[in-house]
């Protein structure tokens, strides 16, 4: 497109053309320009330049009165001419004062106005007259505006006031002055279409050519009028009659009239298809082009310049291309919904540029191989011919050529006959380097039809690339392009069109020398599933050469190619890995039989090849590789490969490392000049070949057992050697929580010698998770509820403190690490028969059911492999008390505890225990052997929080009860109590109390020093308050029938205020008493109140006391002795038994 | 005149693919009948169909070469037919016809006990009876 002049590409503009007062040139022509549609000016500076303007003496052919033969159909530069010289529009531009001013001026004008008029005499051009007046005000005459315009003969509408003296002014003026131009542009263009149409109205013409001629200039006319509807009929009119033409014309020599039809074609065409494709008719640009091409297809003309036929064709479809991509114009996606039906004839890719991209390239490469003919066919023409003219330029008429001869000072423009021409066309053609344009048009298409994502369209642009490369002898880009082409028809296993491809990369790889890769594409040549049809001797498939035949000729020329070169002794090495395409050549199938096997045993494998090529062929030497350099073995019996059929060998390996063992290569070496390396493959995971995968043929197995070919694996798995070790642990019952239990570990050698041993223990929670530790106490420090506290009686620790910190010590010839759950200790050499043992100490926090796994492992000998020993024991953790407290007040005492009346009004608020102060408050502490072992129990005491040594005393314990001696041994299930007084000292809401220590041991007779465990029970904080009102009942501990006891009911009053009770007594007919039944009294602040009554019982027995209640009236709060607080027993007389030796008892 | 049918299988390889030609463009027609399968692609993958033409298994013309025209069929089984014939004037409900009559040899030749499905076809019965379809494909059948 870009050939083609600049006035045939861009749409054609008016012309206007400005004369006088150059200083206004410019911003008329700018502003003009900007207008829509922009009008192109012509400014000359004065009227002595008009001369421009003057028309060239020819005239109408037809007007004549014989009319001659055109001596063609478009003049060359008559576009241009229209665009650049001949104006729509002549405008004189007159300052005001020249026409009023001096008579000499006037005169000057009018001389100016009549060059003018003459210049423009018989053409339609118009004359407008512009008057400049630098202000408004500056009126001229009526008169003077009359003369003027008669002189110049044009219409008062014609003579335009120009005022530039402001912006505005100017503006206004500049679109009067458009306005005008337009009009009259489109008048003037309109009338020369009209012109010329009448004229092949009236006289048909003789001449076609004429015809075109006016058809084109119409056509033109109505594009400067940008009336595009008319343009295009005339441009369809024009091209009509070309194409009848194209039989009839007689005038040229018939080459160059096929050349130059074919020439005005190809314009009138571009103006067609650019006019529908900028008024978005897609689909009618498109079916004009291929109607285009229809026609012309055929019209080759004489064979010898065939190549010119071509090189325009493929210039069509760049152009279109070129159009088609330059032009917005998208394909039609709404209008059409099915492509390629009956209702679209058309299918995507008609719309795209890509594929006419290719169609270009594939005629041009069709016009070089013309080219080729022609140059071959040249130098059997006789010489005279051959011989191209001097000096041949475009003549004056498009698609003519003619010869420039310079006699001396004459040059005369001389026509050129057809043989002149050919040689002249064929001298050009020969100059051009045909296939890097073919290539760059076949890598457009390329990149297009990738971007829209037609792979295989790509693929076949670029293999006419690659083609295109290979002909030119550049087989290296030629070569890599051949490959990504070759890479798509084996994904997809087009097995032809890879033959064809692979046959050009062989010649590639042999003309580059690269004996690996010749080696490697002739190989999967041979190998590849082509077979024969019966046409192959016609297809032309490059240099691969027919199918059928060269497999086994292929095959035999590789497999004897180094031994002709025998100077050369290195082999072709080819590796084929898993994605290799060489796999159909040569593929390795590994299966070992079993899965498993024992170290130094013997284990089968099945090592099966199968080959794809057509011929037999030997195997020299087969060498087989593992991954244990050790069990690689060889075979070098000749081994014969069959097409198609799996060559089973078993063979037998035996390792002595544990471990994998993994088959990873297989070398077969074949006529000692091949060396074919393949990675095994287990057939269990085996990828189809994929250029044969969809063949036709018998599926075989790699292995005879079938169920072997599904499942087998190139690798196997060595056990380790049997351990000859006893890894012994033990346990004595359930541990207890908070002492340190004691496992021992035993190793004996039974058979191994141990060296570099190493015993590594593991604590596991036993009920999985394996977390040894709450989550939520992960940050705390004694957060493991069960800890590996040491590793103890080991030979050279025994004197060493077993409560150091092992975890910190660090030997340098000794490996010792313990963590909170894992621990690694050495084990030094052991000699068979030897033993050695240690304890692994661990103590739980938390009842807890642990897996405590040991192992052991060793080197048993020289060799470096390792033997490991696993043992694993569950041990449960638990509680060895449970233990209990209760608070009590002493017997027939009740302090009156406002916060106890409190939490009875409202029983929503926390409980908390409270306590008198100052009082003696009774706490008994139980503790429950829940252990299946006897424990001694050894001590319990109450310890203050923060210890003993704090400055203020909160309270006194007093232990009342306990441990009587210095042992308590107490069985599984017995229950202790300890009894202690607690008198708090100061009043306070919260008291903490300390905790129950609990100091026990196991009861075992084989420890000489049994290790004291302290279990703690923590007591809850209490409340400790004043009581404003203390009663105490006193009474006997017992009473005799019939015999009067006095009891006595102190109420205290603690406050400092006037208390006021009431009490009251019930009636008992167990007894008679004495005293108030209902009464109050007021108790002064700091004293005792002493009720007193006297009792006289009837009956023998436990008694219950008259009730008694006591109410105090400002706390109203109402005291009720327990039911214990108010019973006696009474004897029947009395009592015969000593009460110094059981008082104590008596008195609780 | 038909010039070449095809088979195409499931990864676009070819399962079956006869030349009618003779001559020495056989390798042409499997460049062409390799490139329509893009169109193939396109046409199948694009969701721009209208609903009633959603289980339609004629795909219509696929790629107008100069000298051929490329047809298209898809099974229901994702199985592609592809046809090239030289006749540049052809009439849809031919081509429609002539797909029909193929699918229906083809499920002769895959219901074959002893064919394996996914493999290429090298039935001679089957290639006797595509001879016969493309034989009698014309613009006489429609008479």
């Amino acid at each position: 497109m870009e050939d083609y002049p600049e006035e045939l590409r861009t749409p054609p503009v008016s012309l206007v053309c400005l004369t006088g007062c150059p200083e206004l040139h410019h911003p008329i022509s700018a502003f003009l320009h900007s207008e829509q549609p922009p009008i192109n000016t012509l400014a000359l500076p004065d009227f002595s330049k008009a001369s421009v303007l003057a028309r060239k003496k020819n005239r109408d052919p037809l007007s004549q009165p014989t009319p001659a033969p055109p001596s063609g159909i478009l003049k060359r530069d008559w576009l241009l001419k229209h665009r650049t010289r001949v104006p729509a529009v002549v405008a004189a531009l007159f300052r005001a004062d020249q026409i009023s001013g001096d008579p000499a001026q006037w005169l000057q004008a009018c001389t100016d106005l009549e060059n003018l008029k003459s210049l423009i005499h018989g053409r339609s051009t118009r004359l407008v007259v512009v008057l400049v007046q630098t202000q408004a005000a500056e009126e001229l005459s009526e008169d003077v505006m009359t003369a003027l315009r008669k002189r110049a003969e044009i219409d008062s509408k014609h003579l335009v006031e120009f005022v530039q003296n402001d912006a505005s002014d100017l503006r206004q003026s500049l679109n009067k002055l458009a306005s005008l131009f337009a009009e009259l542009c489109l008048t003037y263009y309109k009338e020369e279409g009209r012109r010329i149409r009448s004229i092949i109205e009236k006289k048909s013409s003789p001449f076609p050519e004429l015809n075109i001629r006016y058809c084109f200039k119409i056509a033109i006319y109505a594009e400067f009028r940008r009336d595009w509807s008319e343009a295009l009929k005339f441009y369809e009119e024009a091209y009509r009659v070309l194409r009848e033409m194209a039989n009839t014309s007689t005038r040229l020599p018939p080459i160059q009239r096929l050349v130059e039809i074919k020439t005005i074609a190809e314009q009138i065409h571009f103006k067609i298809s650019t006019l529908l494709l900028h008024g978005g008719k897609i689909m009618e640009a498109v079916a004009r082009f291929l109607k285009h091409i229809k026609t012309y297809k055929r019209l080759v003309g004489l064979p010898e310049v065939d190549f010119l036929h071509w090189e325009w064709f493929s210039r069509q479809f760049l152009v279109f291309a070129e159009l088609l991509e330059t032009t917005a114009a998208s394909a039609p996606s709404s209008q059409s919904p099915r492509f390629g039906t009956s209702e679209s004839p058309f299918s995507e890719w008609e719309f795209q540029p890509a594929y006419y991209y290719q169609l270009a390239a594939n005629y041009l490469r069709e016009k070089r191989c013309c080219l080729e003919q022609s140059s071959v066919s040249k130098t059997d023409l006789p010489t005279k011919i051959t011989e191209a003219p001097d000096s041949v330029m475009p003549s004056i008429h498009i698609g003519q050529s003619a010869r420039l001869v310079e006699e001396g000072d004459i040059v005369t423009v001389l026509p050129l006959s057809d043989a002149e021409y050919v040689a002249y066309a064929l001298a050009e053609a020969e100059r051009f380097q045909d296939c890097y344009e073919i290539i760059a048009l076949y890598k457009r298409a390329q990149e297009s039809f990738s971007s829209h994502g037609s792979q295989r369209m790509a693929c076949l642009c670029t293999l006419g690339m690659a083609r295109e490369y290979y002909a030119s002898d550049d087989f290296t880009n030629s070569k890599q392009l051949f490959d990504t082409v070759a890479a798509m028809y084996r994904r997809e296993g087009w097995a032809p069109l890879l033959w064809e491809v692979l046959g050009y990369l062989r010649d590639c790889g042999k003309r580059l020398g690269l004996t690996n890769e010749y080696t490697a594409y002739s190989l999967e040549m041979a190998a590849l599933p082509v077979f024969s049809t019966g046409f192959e001797e016609t297809i032309d498939f490059g240099p691969a050469g027919p199918a059928t035949l060269s497999r086994e000729e292929i095959q035999r020329e590789v497999l004897n190619f180094a031994v002709e070169t025998d100077g050369d002794p290195e082999p072709v090495g080819l590796d084929v890995d898993l994605v290799s395409p060489l796999r159909s050549v040569l593929l390795v199938a590994v299966a070992f039989h079993e899965q498993s096997v024992k170290p130094d045993s013997v284990a089968s494998l099945t090592v099966s090849l199968l080959s794809h090529l057509p011929l037999l062929f030997k195997v020299d030497l087969l060498e087989v590789e593992f991954n244990q350099p050790a069990c690689n073995f060889s075979m070098s019996i000749p081994l014969e490969v069959s097409p198609n059929k799996w060559l089973r060998l078993t063979h037998e390996v035996k390792s002595g490392q544990s471990g994998k063992l993994e088959c990873l290569t297989v070398k077969a070496k074949i006529n000692n000049n091949l060396i074919i390396c393949c990675r095994a493959e287990s057939p269990a995971l085996m990828e189809d070949l994929t250029s044969w995968k969809y063949e036709n043929q018998r599926e075989t197995y790699p292995t005879l057992d079938p169920a072997l070919s599904l499942s087998g694996q190139k690798s196997i798995q060595v056990d380790e050697p049997n351990p000859l070790v006893d890894l012994t642990l033990n346990s004595i019952g359930p541990a207890l929580v908070g002492e340190v239990f004691q496992i021992p570990v035993l190793v004996v050698s039974t058979g191994h010698v141990i060296h570099g041993g190493e015993l590594k223990i593991n604590l596991v929670d036993a009920r999985g998770g394996g977390m040894l530790m709450s989550p939520r106490e992960t940050d705390e420090s004694d957060a493991h509820h069960v800890e590996l506290l040491s590793i103890s009686g080991l030979p050279e620790e025994k004197e060493d403190d077993l409560n150091t910190d092992l975890s910190e010590e660090t030997k340098s010839d000794n490996i010792r690490k313990i963590q909170y759950s894992f621990g690694v200790v050495s084990v030094p050499v052991l000699k068979e028969g030897e033993s050695w043992c240690c304890n692994l100490e661990i103590r739980w926090h938390r009842p807890k059911s642990v897996m405590v796994y040991v192992s052991l492992g060793y080197n048993p000998g020289d060799v470096d492999q390792r033997v490991n020993v696993h043992r694993s024991l569950q041990i449960e953790g638990k509680v060895p008390f449970f233990t209990n407290h209760r608070f009590m007040m002493p017997f027939r005492r009740e302090p009156l505890l406002i916060s106890n009346i409190r939490s009875l009004i409202s029983p929503l608020e926390e409980k908390k225990v409270s306590l008198a102060l100052k009082e003696n408050n009774i706490v008994i502490v139980s503790a429950k052997n829940c252990t299946d072992v006897p424990l001694n129990l050894v001590s319990m005491k109450i310890v203050p929080e923060g210890g003993t040594d704090s400055n203020e005393k909160l309270f006194l314990v007093q232990e009342i009860s306990g441990i009587s001696n210095k042992c308590t041994r107490f069985v599984p299930g017995e229950e202790f109590r300890g009894v202690f007084s607690i008198t708090p000292l100061v009043a306070k809401s919260s008291l903490s109390l300390g905790v129950v220590c609990v100091e026990w041991t196991r009861d075992s007779k084989n420890q000489d020093q049994p290790e004291t465990v302290t279990t703690k029970h923590s007591l809850p904080q209490v409340c400790v308050e004043e009581p404003p009102l203390v009663a105490a009942i006193e009474c006997p501990p017992f009473a005799i029938v019939g015999d009067p006891f006095s009891l006595y009911i102190k109420v205290k009053n603690n406050t400092n205020l006037l208390q006021e009770i009431k009490y009251s007594l019930g009636d008992s007919q167990n007894f008679i008493f004495c005293g108030a039944h209902v009464h109050t009294a007021s108790i002064l602040p700091g004293k005792e109140h002493v009720l007193s009554y006297k009792f006289v019982p009837f009956s023998a027995g436990v008694q219950q006391l008259p009730r008694i209640t006591i109410t105090s009236v400002r706390y109203s709060a109402q005291l009720t002795p327990s039911i214990a607080a108010g019973t006696i027993f009474v004897y029947p007389a009395e009592p015969k038994f000593s009460l110094e030796k059981n008082g104590s008892e008596l008195v609780v | 005149m038909i010039v070449c049918v095809a088979v195409v299988g499931h990864q676009n390889n070819p399962l079956y693919l006869q030349s009618f030609t003779g001559s020495d463009d056989a390798l042409k027609l499997h460049h062409i009948v390799h490139c329509s399968l893009d169109v193939i692609d396109e046409r199948v993958n694009n969701p721009k169909r209208s609903a009633s033409t959603l289980n339609e298994t004629f795909l219509g013309l696929l790629y107008p070469t100069e000298n051929y025209k490329v047809y298209g069929y898809l099974t229901n089984t994702k199985v592609k037919f592809i046809m090239v014939t030289t006749d540049l004037d052809v009439k849809d409900a031919d081509v429609r016809s002539y797909f029909r009559k193929f699918h229906a040899a083809y499920v002769d030749a895959v219901c074959n006990p002893f064919h394996v499905p996914g493999k290429k076809i090298t039935s001679n019965s089957f290639s006797e009876r595509v001879g016969t379809i493309v034989r009698s494909f014309g613009p006489s059948m429609t008479l």
